[in-house]
Protein backbone atom coordinates (compact mmCIF):
# COMPACT_ATOMS: atom_id res chain seq x y z
CA UNK A 1 0.00 0.00 0.00
CA UNK A 2 1.31 3.44 -0.80
CA UNK A 3 1.58 5.86 2.04
CA UNK A 4 -0.48 8.90 1.21
CA UNK A 5 1.37 12.17 1.45
CA UNK A 6 0.43 15.10 3.66
CA UNK A 7 -1.75 15.17 6.73
CA UNK A 8 -3.42 11.85 5.91
CA UNK A 9 -0.12 10.14 6.68
CA UNK A 10 -0.55 10.54 10.44
CA UNK A 11 -4.28 10.05 10.43
CA UNK A 12 -4.33 7.11 12.85
CA UNK A 13 -3.60 9.18 15.93
CA UNK A 14 -3.33 12.81 14.95
CA UNK A 15 -5.19 14.69 12.26
CA UNK A 16 -7.65 11.93 11.50
CA UNK A 17 -10.60 13.32 9.65
CA UNK A 18 -13.83 11.90 11.02
CA UNK A 19 -16.03 10.17 8.46
CA UNK A 20 -19.73 10.97 8.66
CA UNK A 21 -21.32 8.28 6.54
CA UNK A 22 -24.66 9.32 5.02
CA UNK A 23 -27.39 6.73 5.63
CA UNK A 24 -28.67 5.00 2.55
CA UNK A 25 -31.41 2.49 1.90
CA UNK A 26 -31.17 -0.11 -0.83
CA UNK A 27 -30.78 -3.78 -1.62
CA UNK A 28 -27.34 -4.15 -0.09
CA UNK A 29 -28.06 -1.99 2.95
CA UNK A 30 -31.02 -4.26 3.70
CA UNK A 31 -28.84 -7.32 3.22
CA UNK A 32 -26.35 -5.96 5.73
CA UNK A 33 -29.11 -5.11 8.20
CA UNK A 34 -30.26 -8.70 7.92
CA UNK A 35 -26.70 -9.93 8.52
CA UNK A 36 -26.42 -7.67 11.58
CA UNK A 37 -29.63 -9.03 13.10
CA UNK A 38 -28.76 -12.66 12.41
CA UNK A 39 -25.13 -12.49 13.59
CA UNK A 40 -25.68 -10.31 16.63
CA UNK A 41 -28.82 -12.31 17.42
CA UNK A 42 -26.71 -15.46 17.54
CA UNK A 43 -24.03 -13.73 19.59
CA UNK A 44 -26.35 -12.25 22.23
CA UNK A 45 -28.81 -15.14 22.53
CA UNK A 46 -26.59 -18.21 22.22
CA UNK A 47 -25.19 -18.13 25.78
CA UNK A 48 -28.75 -18.15 27.16
CA UNK A 49 -29.62 -21.37 25.38
CA UNK A 50 -29.77 -24.42 27.65
CA UNK A 51 -28.91 -28.01 26.72
CA UNK A 52 -30.40 -30.30 29.34
CA UNK A 53 -28.94 -29.23 32.68
CA UNK A 54 -26.16 -27.06 31.29
CA UNK A 55 -25.49 -24.11 29.01
CA UNK A 56 -25.59 -25.21 25.37
CA UNK A 57 -22.43 -23.38 24.32
CA UNK A 58 -19.86 -22.90 27.05
CA UNK A 59 -16.08 -22.71 26.86
CA UNK A 60 -15.23 -23.74 30.39
CA UNK A 61 -11.56 -22.75 30.63
CA UNK A 62 -11.08 -23.47 34.36
CA UNK A 63 -12.38 -27.02 33.89
CA UNK A 64 -10.66 -27.39 30.49
CA UNK A 65 -13.86 -28.51 28.73
CA UNK A 66 -15.73 -27.02 25.78
CA UNK A 67 -19.46 -27.68 25.48
CA UNK A 68 -21.03 -27.16 22.06
CA UNK A 69 -24.64 -28.33 21.98
CA UNK A 70 -24.51 -32.10 22.53
CA UNK A 71 -20.73 -32.36 22.19
CA UNK A 72 -18.03 -32.07 24.84
CA UNK A 73 -14.47 -31.32 23.79
CA UNK A 74 -11.39 -31.99 25.90
CA UNK A 75 -7.87 -30.64 25.51
CA UNK A 76 -7.07 -33.94 23.73
CA UNK A 77 -9.50 -32.85 21.01
CA UNK A 78 -7.40 -29.81 20.20
CA UNK A 79 -6.87 -31.22 16.71
CA UNK A 80 -10.54 -30.48 15.99
CA UNK A 81 -10.11 -26.83 16.87
CA UNK A 82 -7.05 -26.60 14.62
CA UNK A 83 -8.97 -28.36 11.90
CA UNK A 84 -11.89 -25.97 12.31
CA UNK A 85 -9.60 -22.94 12.08
CA UNK A 86 -8.04 -24.29 8.87
CA UNK A 87 -11.56 -24.79 7.44
CA UNK A 88 -12.47 -21.23 8.43
CA UNK A 89 -9.33 -19.86 6.76
CA UNK A 90 -9.97 -21.83 3.57
CA UNK A 91 -13.59 -20.71 3.51
CA UNK A 92 -12.36 -17.13 3.76
CA UNK A 93 -9.93 -17.72 0.85
CA UNK A 94 -12.63 -19.36 -1.24
CA UNK A 95 -15.27 -16.69 -0.72
CA UNK A 96 -12.70 -13.94 -1.24
CA UNK A 97 -11.58 -15.46 -4.54
CA UNK A 98 -15.20 -15.73 -5.73
CA UNK A 99 -16.94 -12.74 -4.19
CA UNK A 100 -14.22 -10.35 -3.06
CA UNK A 101 -14.43 -8.82 0.39
CA UNK A 102 -17.83 -10.27 1.27
CA UNK A 103 -16.56 -10.95 4.77
CA UNK A 104 -15.67 -7.30 5.34
CA UNK A 105 -18.92 -5.93 3.96
CA UNK A 106 -21.40 -8.14 5.74
CA UNK A 107 -19.99 -10.53 8.34
CA UNK A 108 -16.95 -9.02 10.07
CA UNK A 109 -17.67 -8.16 13.73
CA UNK A 110 -16.06 -4.77 13.12
CA UNK A 111 -18.60 -4.00 10.38
CA UNK A 112 -21.53 -5.45 12.29
CA UNK A 113 -20.86 -3.59 15.53
CA UNK A 114 -19.95 -0.37 13.75
CA UNK A 115 -23.31 -0.56 12.00
CA UNK A 116 -25.20 -0.86 15.31
CA UNK A 117 -23.15 1.96 16.83
CA UNK A 118 -24.04 4.11 13.82
CA UNK A 119 -27.72 3.31 14.34
CA UNK A 120 -27.45 4.50 17.94
CA UNK A 121 -25.55 7.60 16.82
CA UNK A 122 -28.25 8.40 14.28
CA UNK A 123 -30.98 7.80 16.83
CA UNK A 124 -29.39 10.20 19.30
CA UNK A 125 -27.86 12.84 17.01
CA UNK A 126 -29.87 12.67 13.80
CA UNK A 127 -28.81 12.14 10.18
CA UNK A 128 -25.52 13.07 8.52
CA UNK A 129 -26.28 16.75 8.05
CA UNK A 130 -27.55 17.09 11.62
CA UNK A 131 -24.46 15.32 13.01
CA UNK A 132 -22.10 17.55 11.00
CA UNK A 133 -23.92 20.64 12.20
CA UNK A 134 -23.97 19.41 15.78
CA UNK A 135 -20.24 18.69 15.82
CA UNK A 136 -19.33 22.06 14.29
CA UNK A 137 -21.67 24.03 16.50
CA UNK A 138 -20.90 25.34 20.01
CA UNK A 139 -21.59 23.34 23.15
CA UNK A 140 -25.21 24.07 23.93
CA UNK A 141 -27.46 22.30 26.41
CA UNK A 142 -29.08 20.49 23.50
CA UNK A 143 -25.73 19.30 22.13
CA UNK A 144 -24.72 18.11 25.59
CA UNK A 145 -27.99 16.25 25.98
CA UNK A 146 -27.71 14.55 22.60
CA UNK A 147 -24.08 13.60 23.10
CA UNK A 148 -24.76 12.27 26.61
CA UNK A 149 -27.67 10.24 25.34
CA UNK A 150 -25.46 8.72 22.62
CA UNK A 151 -22.76 7.90 25.17
CA UNK A 152 -25.34 6.32 27.43
CA UNK A 153 -26.58 4.08 24.58
CA UNK A 154 -23.04 3.19 23.51
CA UNK A 155 -21.74 2.42 26.99
CA UNK A 156 -24.78 0.34 27.93
CA UNK A 157 -24.60 -1.64 24.72
CA UNK A 158 -20.82 -2.11 25.04
CA UNK A 159 -21.14 -3.36 28.63
CA UNK A 160 -23.86 -5.77 27.61
CA UNK A 161 -21.57 -6.96 24.81
CA UNK A 162 -18.71 -7.52 27.28
CA UNK A 163 -21.05 -9.33 29.66
CA UNK A 164 -22.23 -11.61 26.85
CA UNK A 165 -18.64 -12.32 25.84
CA UNK A 166 -17.74 -13.47 29.34
CA UNK A 167 -20.99 -15.47 29.34
CA UNK A 168 -19.43 -17.78 26.77
CA UNK A 169 -16.75 -18.72 29.32
CA UNK A 170 -18.62 -18.53 32.64
CA UNK A 171 -22.21 -19.81 32.91
CA UNK A 172 -24.15 -16.68 31.95
CA UNK A 173 -27.05 -17.19 34.35
CA UNK A 174 -24.73 -17.38 37.36
CA UNK A 175 -22.78 -14.47 35.91
CA UNK A 176 -25.97 -12.42 35.63
CA UNK A 177 -26.81 -13.18 39.26
CA UNK A 178 -23.35 -12.09 40.41
CA UNK A 179 -23.62 -8.86 38.42
CA UNK A 180 -26.91 -8.09 40.15
CA UNK A 181 -25.39 -8.77 43.57
CA UNK A 182 -22.09 -6.94 42.73
CA UNK A 183 -20.25 -10.22 43.25
CA UNK A 184 -18.25 -10.49 40.02
CA UNK A 185 -14.85 -12.13 40.33
CA UNK A 186 -11.83 -9.97 39.43
CA UNK A 187 -11.16 -11.75 36.11
CA UNK A 188 -14.80 -11.70 35.10
CA UNK A 189 -15.02 -7.98 35.83
CA UNK A 190 -11.76 -7.36 33.98
CA UNK A 191 -12.89 -9.18 30.83
CA UNK A 192 -16.38 -7.61 30.84
CA UNK A 193 -14.76 -4.17 30.96
CA UNK A 194 -11.97 -5.09 28.54
CA UNK A 195 -14.27 -6.49 25.88
CA UNK A 196 -16.82 -3.76 26.47
CA UNK A 197 -14.15 -1.11 26.09
CA UNK A 198 -12.80 -2.76 22.94
CA UNK A 199 -16.28 -2.76 21.41
CA UNK A 200 -16.86 0.87 22.42
CA UNK A 201 -13.54 2.04 21.04
CA UNK A 202 -13.55 0.00 17.84
CA UNK A 203 -17.19 0.48 16.85
CA UNK A 204 -17.66 3.96 18.25
CA UNK A 205 -14.42 5.72 17.39
CA UNK A 206 -11.85 3.74 15.41
CA UNK A 207 -14.35 2.32 12.90
CA UNK A 208 -12.84 2.26 9.39
CA UNK A 209 -9.35 2.82 10.83
CA UNK A 210 -9.44 -0.73 12.22
CA UNK A 211 -9.88 -1.96 8.64
CA UNK A 212 -7.25 0.40 7.28
CA UNK A 213 -4.50 0.03 9.86
CA UNK A 214 -5.15 -2.94 12.13
CA UNK A 215 -6.69 -5.69 10.08
CA UNK A 216 -4.26 -8.31 8.73
CA UNK A 217 -6.90 -9.70 6.36
CA UNK A 218 -7.28 -6.32 4.65
CA UNK A 219 -3.57 -6.45 3.83
CA UNK A 220 -3.41 -9.91 2.31
CA UNK A 221 -6.86 -10.30 0.80
CA UNK A 222 -5.63 -8.91 -2.52
CA UNK A 223 -3.51 -12.06 -2.89
CA UNK A 224 -6.75 -14.04 -3.37
CA UNK A 225 -8.07 -11.65 -6.02
CA UNK A 226 -7.87 -12.22 -9.74
CA UNK A 227 -9.60 -10.81 -12.79
CA UNK A 228 -12.66 -12.99 -12.19
CA UNK A 229 -13.24 -11.91 -8.59
CA UNK A 230 -16.33 -9.85 -7.84
CA UNK A 231 -15.35 -6.29 -7.02
CA UNK A 232 -17.36 -3.14 -6.49
CA UNK A 233 -16.40 -0.74 -9.18
CA UNK A 234 -17.39 2.38 -11.02
CA UNK A 235 -17.98 1.92 -14.73
CA UNK A 236 -15.66 4.63 -15.98
CA UNK A 237 -16.47 3.92 -19.61
CA UNK A 238 -20.14 4.67 -18.96
CA UNK A 239 -19.78 7.41 -16.38
CA UNK A 240 -17.15 9.72 -17.84
CA UNK A 241 -16.93 12.58 -18.52
CA UNK A 242 -18.96 13.29 -15.42
CA UNK A 243 -20.99 16.42 -14.86
CA UNK A 244 -24.36 17.88 -13.92
CA UNK A 245 -27.19 17.81 -16.43
CA UNK A 246 -30.93 18.36 -16.59
CA UNK A 247 -33.16 15.59 -15.30
CA UNK A 248 -34.18 13.21 -18.06
CA UNK A 249 -31.86 14.80 -20.63
CA UNK A 250 -29.64 12.52 -22.68
CA UNK A 251 -26.05 12.82 -21.44
CA UNK A 252 -24.53 11.52 -24.66
CA UNK A 253 -26.01 14.36 -26.74
CA UNK A 254 -24.29 16.79 -24.35
CA UNK A 255 -21.01 14.92 -24.65
CA UNK A 256 -21.29 13.66 -21.06
CA UNK A 257 -21.28 10.28 -19.32
CA UNK A 258 -23.91 8.97 -16.91
CA UNK A 259 -22.22 10.21 -13.73
CA UNK A 260 -23.82 13.46 -12.59
CA UNK A 261 -21.09 14.03 -10.00
CA UNK A 262 -23.56 14.23 -7.11
CA UNK A 263 -20.89 12.70 -4.78
CA UNK A 264 -23.43 10.55 -2.97
CA UNK A 265 -21.15 7.54 -3.42
CA UNK A 266 -18.47 9.44 -1.49
CA UNK A 267 -20.84 10.65 1.23
CA UNK A 268 -22.18 7.17 2.07
CA UNK A 269 -18.75 5.54 2.15
CA UNK A 270 -17.89 4.38 5.69
CA UNK A 271 -14.17 4.53 4.87
CA UNK A 272 -14.42 7.93 3.18
CA UNK A 273 -13.02 7.03 -0.24
CA UNK A 274 -14.12 7.92 -3.76
CA UNK A 275 -14.94 4.68 -5.57
CA UNK A 276 -14.64 6.52 -8.90
CA UNK A 277 -10.87 6.62 -8.44
CA UNK A 278 -10.77 2.85 -8.93
CA UNK A 279 -10.29 -0.15 -6.64
CA UNK A 280 -8.66 0.93 -3.38
CA UNK A 281 -7.32 -1.02 -0.41
CA UNK A 282 -9.59 0.94 1.94
CA UNK A 283 -12.75 -0.35 0.22
CA UNK A 284 -14.46 -2.89 2.47
CA UNK A 285 -16.98 -3.80 -0.22
CA UNK A 286 -19.98 -2.73 1.83
CA UNK A 287 -21.84 -1.74 -1.39
CA UNK A 288 -23.26 1.45 0.17
CA UNK A 289 -22.08 3.34 -2.93
CA UNK A 290 -24.01 0.92 -5.15
CA UNK A 291 -27.21 1.61 -3.23
CA UNK A 292 -26.55 5.36 -3.36
CA UNK A 293 -25.75 5.43 -7.08
CA UNK A 294 -28.69 3.18 -7.97
CA UNK A 295 -31.12 5.48 -6.20
CA UNK A 296 -29.65 8.51 -7.98
CA UNK A 297 -29.73 6.78 -11.37
CA UNK A 298 -33.41 5.96 -10.73
CA UNK A 299 -34.07 9.64 -10.07
CA UNK A 300 -32.30 10.99 -13.15
CA UNK A 301 -33.82 8.26 -15.31
CA UNK A 302 -30.65 6.39 -16.26
CA UNK A 303 -30.23 2.63 -15.93
CA UNK A 304 -28.85 1.31 -12.63
CA UNK A 305 -25.42 -0.20 -12.28
CA UNK A 306 -23.05 2.70 -12.93
CA UNK A 307 -21.41 1.46 -9.74
CA UNK A 308 -21.92 -2.29 -9.38
CA UNK A 309 -20.57 -5.69 -8.45
CA UNK A 310 -18.61 -6.87 -11.42
CA UNK A 311 -15.25 -8.38 -12.39
CA UNK A 312 -12.26 -6.94 -14.18
CA UNK A 313 -12.89 -9.30 -17.06
CA UNK A 314 -16.51 -8.19 -17.37
CA UNK A 315 -15.47 -4.54 -17.36
CA UNK A 316 -13.27 -5.26 -20.37
CA UNK A 317 -16.18 -7.05 -22.05
CA UNK A 318 -14.53 -10.41 -21.57
CA UNK A 319 -16.05 -13.57 -20.15
CA UNK A 320 -15.99 -14.08 -16.38
CA UNK A 321 -15.13 -17.64 -15.39
CA UNK A 322 -16.34 -18.90 -12.05
CA UNK A 323 -14.60 -22.27 -12.37
CA UNK A 324 -10.88 -21.59 -12.54
CA UNK A 325 -7.86 -23.30 -10.92
CA UNK A 326 -7.95 -20.98 -7.90
CA UNK A 327 -11.60 -21.53 -7.02
CA UNK A 328 -11.44 -25.24 -7.85
CA UNK A 329 -8.45 -25.79 -5.55
CA UNK A 330 -9.84 -23.69 -2.68
CA UNK A 331 -13.30 -25.21 -3.11
CA UNK A 332 -12.03 -28.77 -3.40
CA UNK A 333 -9.83 -28.48 -0.31
CA UNK A 334 -12.66 -26.82 1.59
CA UNK A 335 -15.15 -29.55 0.72
CA UNK A 336 -12.71 -32.36 1.52
CA UNK A 337 -11.71 -30.88 4.88
CA UNK A 338 -15.32 -30.16 5.85
CA UNK A 339 -16.47 -33.69 5.06
CA UNK A 340 -13.46 -35.12 6.87
CA UNK A 341 -14.16 -32.91 9.88
CA UNK A 342 -17.82 -33.96 10.12
CA UNK A 343 -16.88 -37.63 9.81
CA UNK A 344 -14.17 -37.37 12.43
CA UNK A 345 -16.54 -35.63 14.87
CA UNK A 346 -19.19 -38.30 14.30
CA UNK A 347 -16.72 -41.14 14.79
CA UNK A 348 -14.93 -39.57 17.74
CA UNK A 349 -14.29 -42.16 20.45
CA UNK A 350 -15.54 -41.13 23.88
CA UNK A 351 -12.57 -42.82 25.49
CA UNK A 352 -8.85 -42.76 24.87
CA UNK A 353 -6.09 -45.06 26.01
CA UNK A 354 -2.37 -44.36 26.21
CA UNK A 355 0.16 -47.02 27.06
CA UNK A 356 3.70 -45.94 27.88
CA UNK A 357 6.49 -48.47 28.47
CA UNK A 358 8.50 -48.06 31.62
CA UNK A 359 11.70 -46.37 30.52
CA UNK A 360 13.86 -47.67 33.37
CA UNK A 361 13.79 -51.41 32.74
CA UNK A 362 13.82 -53.43 29.51
CA UNK A 363 12.28 -56.56 31.01
CA UNK A 364 12.53 -58.71 34.09
CA UNK A 365 12.82 -62.48 34.17
CA UNK A 366 10.98 -64.14 37.01
CA UNK A 367 12.28 -67.27 38.71
CA UNK A 368 9.47 -69.46 37.37
CA UNK A 369 10.07 -69.07 33.62
CA UNK A 370 8.13 -65.88 32.92
CA UNK A 371 9.08 -62.42 31.67
CA UNK A 372 7.54 -59.14 32.90
CA UNK A 373 7.25 -55.74 31.22
CA UNK A 374 5.99 -52.67 33.09
CA UNK A 375 3.75 -50.01 31.52
CA UNK A 376 1.87 -46.94 32.60
CA UNK A 377 -1.69 -47.06 31.33
CA UNK A 378 -3.68 -43.82 31.04
CA UNK A 379 -7.44 -44.04 30.56
CA UNK A 380 -9.32 -40.85 29.65
CA UNK A 381 -13.10 -40.85 29.90
CA UNK A 382 -14.37 -38.14 27.54
CA UNK A 383 -18.05 -39.04 27.98
CA UNK A 384 -20.34 -37.10 30.26
CA UNK A 385 -20.78 -39.82 32.91
CA UNK A 386 -18.68 -42.17 35.00
CA UNK A 387 -17.79 -45.44 33.29
CA UNK A 388 -16.33 -48.79 34.30
CA UNK A 389 -13.72 -50.30 32.02
CA UNK A 390 -11.97 -53.62 31.59
CA UNK A 391 -8.46 -53.85 30.24
CA UNK A 392 -6.84 -56.79 28.51
CA UNK A 393 -3.68 -57.43 26.53
CA UNK A 394 -3.20 -59.75 23.56
CA UNK A 395 0.02 -61.05 22.07
CA UNK A 396 1.39 -64.10 20.22
CA UNK A 397 0.97 -66.17 23.40
CA UNK A 398 -1.12 -65.81 26.53
CA UNK A 399 -0.53 -62.56 28.46
CA UNK A 400 -1.51 -61.81 32.03
CA UNK A 401 -2.07 -58.36 33.53
CA UNK A 402 -0.79 -57.90 37.06
CA UNK A 403 -2.18 -57.03 39.46
CA UNK A 404 -5.51 -58.31 38.23
CA UNK A 405 -8.12 -55.55 38.36
CA UNK A 406 -11.72 -56.49 37.58
CA UNK A 407 -12.74 -52.99 36.54
CA UNK A 408 -11.38 -49.46 36.40
CA UNK A 409 -13.79 -46.76 37.47
CA UNK A 410 -13.13 -43.47 35.71
CA UNK A 411 -15.18 -40.34 36.41
CA UNK A 412 -16.46 -38.17 33.59
CA UNK A 413 -13.63 -36.16 32.16
CA UNK A 414 -11.05 -37.76 34.41
CA UNK A 415 -7.73 -39.33 33.51
CA UNK A 416 -6.95 -42.56 35.31
CA UNK A 417 -3.26 -43.40 35.37
CA UNK A 418 -2.20 -46.82 36.62
CA UNK A 419 0.99 -48.94 36.49
CA UNK A 420 0.50 -52.39 34.97
CA UNK A 421 2.78 -55.40 34.68
CA UNK A 422 2.34 -57.73 31.71
CA UNK A 423 3.60 -61.30 32.13
CA UNK A 424 4.12 -64.08 29.60
CA UNK A 425 6.18 -67.23 29.16
CA UNK A 426 9.83 -66.20 28.87
CA UNK A 427 10.71 -67.98 25.57
CA UNK A 428 7.35 -68.11 23.77
CA UNK A 429 7.77 -66.26 21.45
CA UNK A 430 11.47 -65.44 21.51
CA UNK A 431 12.49 -61.78 21.75
CA UNK A 432 10.35 -58.72 21.28
CA UNK A 433 6.81 -58.51 19.92
CA UNK A 434 4.02 -55.98 19.48
CA UNK A 435 1.10 -56.50 21.83
CA UNK A 436 -2.37 -54.93 21.79
CA UNK A 437 -4.16 -53.41 24.76
CA UNK A 438 -7.95 -53.34 24.55
CA UNK A 439 -10.12 -51.16 26.74
CA UNK A 440 -13.85 -51.93 26.90
CA UNK A 441 -16.61 -50.10 28.67
CA UNK A 442 -18.85 -52.23 30.88
CA UNK A 443 -21.57 -49.58 30.75
CA UNK A 444 -21.68 -49.08 27.01
CA UNK A 445 -20.88 -52.13 24.84
CA UNK A 446 -20.22 -49.90 21.81
CA UNK A 447 -17.35 -48.09 23.50
CA UNK A 448 -13.94 -49.67 23.18
CA UNK A 449 -10.51 -48.68 22.00
CA UNK A 450 -7.20 -50.36 21.26
CA UNK A 451 -3.61 -49.31 21.38
CA UNK A 452 -0.36 -51.11 20.62
CA UNK A 453 2.85 -51.33 22.61
CA UNK A 454 6.21 -53.11 22.36
CA UNK A 455 6.85 -56.04 24.65
CA UNK A 456 10.51 -57.02 25.19
CA UNK A 457 11.75 -60.46 26.08
CA UNK A 458 14.99 -62.51 25.98
CA UNK A 459 16.11 -63.34 22.42
CA UNK A 460 17.51 -66.76 23.40
CA UNK B 1 17.90 11.89 19.68
CA UNK B 2 18.87 15.47 18.91
CA UNK B 3 17.81 18.49 20.96
CA UNK B 4 16.58 20.22 17.82
CA UNK B 5 13.41 18.48 16.67
CA UNK B 6 13.32 17.79 12.94
CA UNK B 7 11.08 19.95 10.78
CA UNK B 8 8.63 17.13 10.22
CA UNK B 9 8.35 16.28 13.92
CA UNK B 10 4.61 15.81 13.66
CA UNK B 11 4.91 13.41 10.74
CA UNK B 12 7.70 11.55 12.55
CA UNK B 13 5.55 11.20 15.66
CA UNK B 14 2.75 9.90 13.48
CA UNK B 15 4.94 7.21 11.96
CA UNK B 16 6.26 6.30 15.39
CA UNK B 17 2.79 6.12 16.89
CA UNK B 18 1.63 4.00 14.01
CA UNK B 19 4.57 1.62 14.43
CA UNK B 20 3.81 1.35 18.16
CA UNK B 21 0.21 0.51 17.35
CA UNK B 22 1.23 -2.15 14.85
CA UNK B 23 3.73 -3.67 17.30
CA UNK B 24 1.28 -3.81 20.22
CA UNK B 25 -1.52 -5.15 18.06
CA UNK B 26 0.46 -7.82 16.17
CA UNK B 27 2.05 -9.11 19.37
CA UNK B 28 -1.42 -9.22 20.95
CA UNK B 29 -2.67 -11.45 18.14
CA UNK B 30 0.41 -13.67 18.37
CA UNK B 31 0.02 -13.90 22.17
CA UNK B 32 -3.62 -14.94 21.82
CA UNK B 33 -2.60 -17.71 19.43
CA UNK B 34 0.33 -18.83 21.58
CA UNK B 35 -1.82 -18.92 24.73
CA UNK B 36 -4.45 -20.99 23.00
CA UNK B 37 -2.05 -23.57 21.60
CA UNK B 38 0.16 -23.72 24.68
CA UNK B 39 -2.60 -24.26 27.22
CA UNK B 40 -4.51 -26.65 24.98
CA UNK B 41 -1.60 -29.05 25.35
CA UNK B 42 -0.42 -28.17 28.85
CA UNK B 43 -2.58 -28.20 31.94
CA UNK B 44 -0.93 -25.63 34.21
CA UNK B 45 -1.98 -27.48 37.36
CA UNK B 46 -0.09 -30.58 36.25
CA UNK B 47 3.11 -28.52 36.07
CA UNK B 48 2.91 -27.19 39.60
CA UNK B 49 5.41 -29.58 41.19
CA UNK B 50 7.35 -28.62 44.25
CA UNK B 51 6.29 -25.35 45.83
CA UNK B 52 4.51 -23.26 43.17
CA UNK B 53 4.06 -19.53 43.78
CA UNK B 54 0.76 -18.40 45.25
CA UNK B 55 -0.66 -17.04 41.98
CA UNK B 56 -0.26 -20.50 40.45
CA UNK B 57 -3.23 -21.68 42.53
CA UNK B 58 -5.88 -21.47 39.80
CA UNK B 59 -5.74 -22.23 36.10
CA UNK B 60 -7.21 -18.84 35.18
CA UNK B 61 -4.34 -17.08 36.92
CA UNK B 62 -1.77 -19.12 35.02
CA UNK B 63 -3.60 -18.56 31.73
CA UNK B 64 -3.59 -14.81 32.33
CA UNK B 65 0.07 -14.66 33.37
CA UNK B 66 0.94 -16.86 30.38
CA UNK B 67 -0.94 -14.55 28.06
CA UNK B 68 0.82 -11.43 29.29
CA UNK B 69 4.16 -13.25 29.14
CA UNK B 70 3.57 -14.21 25.50
CA UNK B 71 2.46 -10.67 24.77
CA UNK B 72 5.73 -9.34 26.23
CA UNK B 73 7.82 -11.79 24.20
CA UNK B 74 5.92 -10.88 21.02
CA UNK B 75 6.30 -7.20 21.82
CA UNK B 76 10.07 -7.56 22.20
CA UNK B 77 10.37 -9.51 18.94
CA UNK B 78 8.21 -7.06 16.98
CA UNK B 79 10.02 -4.04 18.41
CA UNK B 80 13.41 -5.52 17.53
CA UNK B 81 12.24 -6.33 14.01
CA UNK B 82 10.97 -2.81 13.55
CA UNK B 83 14.16 -1.35 14.96
CA UNK B 84 16.48 -3.45 12.80
CA UNK B 85 14.48 -2.94 9.62
CA UNK B 86 14.34 0.79 10.26
CA UNK B 87 18.04 1.19 10.95
CA UNK B 88 18.86 -0.70 7.79
CA UNK B 89 16.92 1.57 5.48
CA UNK B 90 16.53 4.97 7.10
CA UNK B 91 19.72 5.80 8.92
Amino acid sequence: MNTPEGPARESLYLAHEKVYPREIDGRFARLRTLAVWVLLGIYYLLPWLQWGERQAVLFDLPARKFFILGLVFWPQDFIFLTWLLIIAALALFFFTAVGGRLWCGYACPQTVWTETFLWMERFAEGDRAARLKLDRGPWTAQKLARKSFKQFLWVTFALWTGFTFVGFFTPIRTLGASVLSFGLGPWELFWVLFYGFATYGNAGYLREQVCKYMCPYARFQSAMFDRDTLIITYDEERGEPRGARKRGSDPRSQGKGDCIDCTWCVQVCPTGIDIRKGLQIECIACAACIDACDSVMDKVGSPRGLIRYTTEHALKHEKTRFARPRTLIYGGLLAALTIGFMTAIALRSPVSLDVIRDRNALYRLTGDGHVDNVYTVRILNKSEREQRFTLEARGASALALLPHVAEYRVASGAVHSVPVRVRRAAYDPLGAETITFTLRSLDDPDVSTETEARFLGPAR
Amino acid sequence: MSAQPPADAAADLGARARATGAIVWSSFLAAALATMVCFAFIDPLSLANGEPPRWWSTRLNVYAVGFFFFWLVGFIAATLSWFLARRGTER
